[in-house]
């Protein structure tokens, strides 16, 4: 990877965690109720979410 | 856990300094993934493939990308004001999930509309902090946003990176540019963001009231887009030496994303992201594939993660060729040289010699005794083509034109190989732009 800091263990660690926020963030959504305070700012980690996962989880998969 | 290497330099190390094997195999799956997405979400992609007899299945090598047939701008045209309305059949998600609209500037013609969810806005953000990180943005810089704020894509997403990285954003919108200048100067602003025209025309705006950028403005660093300029040294440098400012380079598109930038090492051209784009140089006649450096061709562009109305196989038009040499800032993405250098519809053969308007304003901005703005017209008389520039002196050159003129006429015969008819206009007379300029008219009938 040209760092030797950055590793695949890394990664999984990294990718560990943006899953756990990725099943919480659902979970918020499916027990909003209809809160649509609740489910919007789900949708937006989401989205956030989605960002992290192009930025360390995608890789992880040609690692 | 400590800082990992690398982590000051690039938005992201992981995937900036991706070794290229793993990079395009990341860029292929990703294209399988996005192919298959379209195919199932996009009854426009759906019946694309159908008719070249592909399936998304059939994707499994670099080769079998190019048997993915490409989109072209006019195509786009022809799906909208449709339903879903107003983006036609091309989108991929229900209507609710849309949350952002944009169109293209129209200057080649209709509009093109473009829907984005928040996932691709954030997208778009994304894609721009890698920009901006990799052009010395970071969070103590107060940015100014000079632009209008409106239905064009424009800094919308520089707006949004400035915010996810932590700076301090200064939204100078419906201000004129005597205010603007005012207010920079006031909020001691380090960061500038505008198309090269503007910038050049914001010095001289500043210079007019009594104030020099360079010396009492603190502006460190200016990100340019919209037009080639900050990738044409003449033109660079005359933003530079007037600002007293780093000037980088990005290119984008409403269709596309931003998808190429300069970083700090200045290199002489634009890395492409190629975590977030795949980019497939070909020849302009032929069609074949370009790979090696030194060959000029247009860009087919995918956007590899861009869902809602998705990018693929997008046909630029825009004119570049491979850098030689790896860039010495570490990134292993790869970089067209000289950035964009014109677009396959711009470049026009004028008695039979290929021209890019490029190569003029590199020749105009060159020579200090000439103003920034210039225009540039093709007619036809009879059979034959002219060429007229038109160009206005400094009112510091005032009785320099016999001077100027045979230097100028020389260079423009060495740069481009044609002889032009030269008008000299009062200083700032020309027309001035805000936006893109549109310097180059090809009056001749077709």
């Amino acid at each position: 990877m040209g760092d030797e800091n950055i590793d695949k263990q890394m990664l999984q660690e990294l990718d560990e965690r943006i899953q756990t926020i990725k099943r919480a963030a659902l979970e918020l959504q499916e027990y909003s109720g209809g809160i649509q305070a609740v489910y919007r700012n789900a949708d937006r980690i989401l989205a956030s979410v989605k960002m992290l996962e192009i930025n360390v989880s995608d890789v992880l998969d040609v690692l | 856990m400590p800082k990992v290497r690398g982590a000051d330099v690039y938005w992201n190390p992981i995937t900036e300094t991706l070794p290229r094997d793993k990079l395009m195999e990341l860029q292929l799956r990703k294209f399988q993934r996005l192919v298959g997405w379209a195919y199932e979400h996009s009854k426009f992609h759906r019946q694309l493939y159908k008719d070249a007899g592909l399936e998304p299945d059939d994707i499994k090598t670099w080769e079998d990308i190019r048997r993915v047939p490409k989109v072209e701008k006019s195509m786009m045209r022809q799906i909208q004001r449709k339903d879903p309305f107003p983006y036609g059949d091309m989108l991929c998600v229900p209507l609710e999930r849309v949350t952002e609209f944009h169109q293209t500037s129209g200057t080649t013609g209709q509009p093109v509309y473009q829907a984005d969810t928040w996932q691709d806005w954030e997208w778009w953000s994304e894609a721009w902090s890698y920009i901006m990180y990799a052009q010395g943005f970071r969070d103590k810089d107060r940015v100014f946003l000079p632009f209008g704020y409106n239905i064009f894509v424009a800094y919308w997403a520089g707006h949004y990176a400035g915010e996810k990285m932590g700076c301090e954003v200064v939204p100078g919108g419906v201000l004129d540019t005597e205010a603007r200048i005012l207010k920079m100067q006031e909020l001691r602003t380090t960061a500038l963001m505008a198309t090269p025209t503007y910038v050049l025309g914001m010095a001289d705006t500043a210079r007019r009231m009594g104030i020099d950028p360079a010396k009492d403005l603190q502006v460190e660093r200016i990100l340019c887009a919209g037009e080639p300029g900050a990738s044409i040294p003449a033109t660079k440098q005359r933003m530079e030496e007037a600002w007293g400012a780093k000037v980088h380079d990005h290119v984008g598109a409403t269709e596309i994303g931003a998808w190429a930038y300069e970083c700090t090492a200045q290199p002489g051209g634009l890395h492409v992201n190629e975590a977030l784009f795949l980019t497939e140089l070909e020849d302009v006649g032929t069609g074949e594939p370009i790979t090696e450096p030194g060959r000029r061709g247009k860009l087919i562009i995918t956007a590899l993660d861009r869902m809602g109305q998705p990018c693929i196989r997008f046909d630029s038009k825009d004119v570049t060729e491979w850098a030689e040499e790896p860039c010495p800032c570490g990134r292993t993405f790869r970089v067209i040289k000289g950035g964009i250098v014109g677009r396959a519809d711009d470049i026009t053969k004028v008695k039979g010699v290929l021209l890019a308007p490029s190569a003029i304003e590199e020749v105009v901005r060159s020579f200090p005794e000439l103003g920034d703005e210039f225009e540039v017209e093709v007619t036809k008389k009879g059979d034959i083509d002219a060429i007229t520039l038109k160009v206005e002196l400094r009112p510091e050159a005032e009785g320099q034109r016999e001077s100027v003129e045979p230097r100028l006429v020389e260079q423009l015969r060495l740069k481009t190989n044609l002889r032009y008819n030269l008008e000299f206009h009062d200083y700032g007379t020309l027309p001035r732009f805000v936006l893109k300029a549109k310097r180059f008219k090809d009056l001749r009938p077709h």
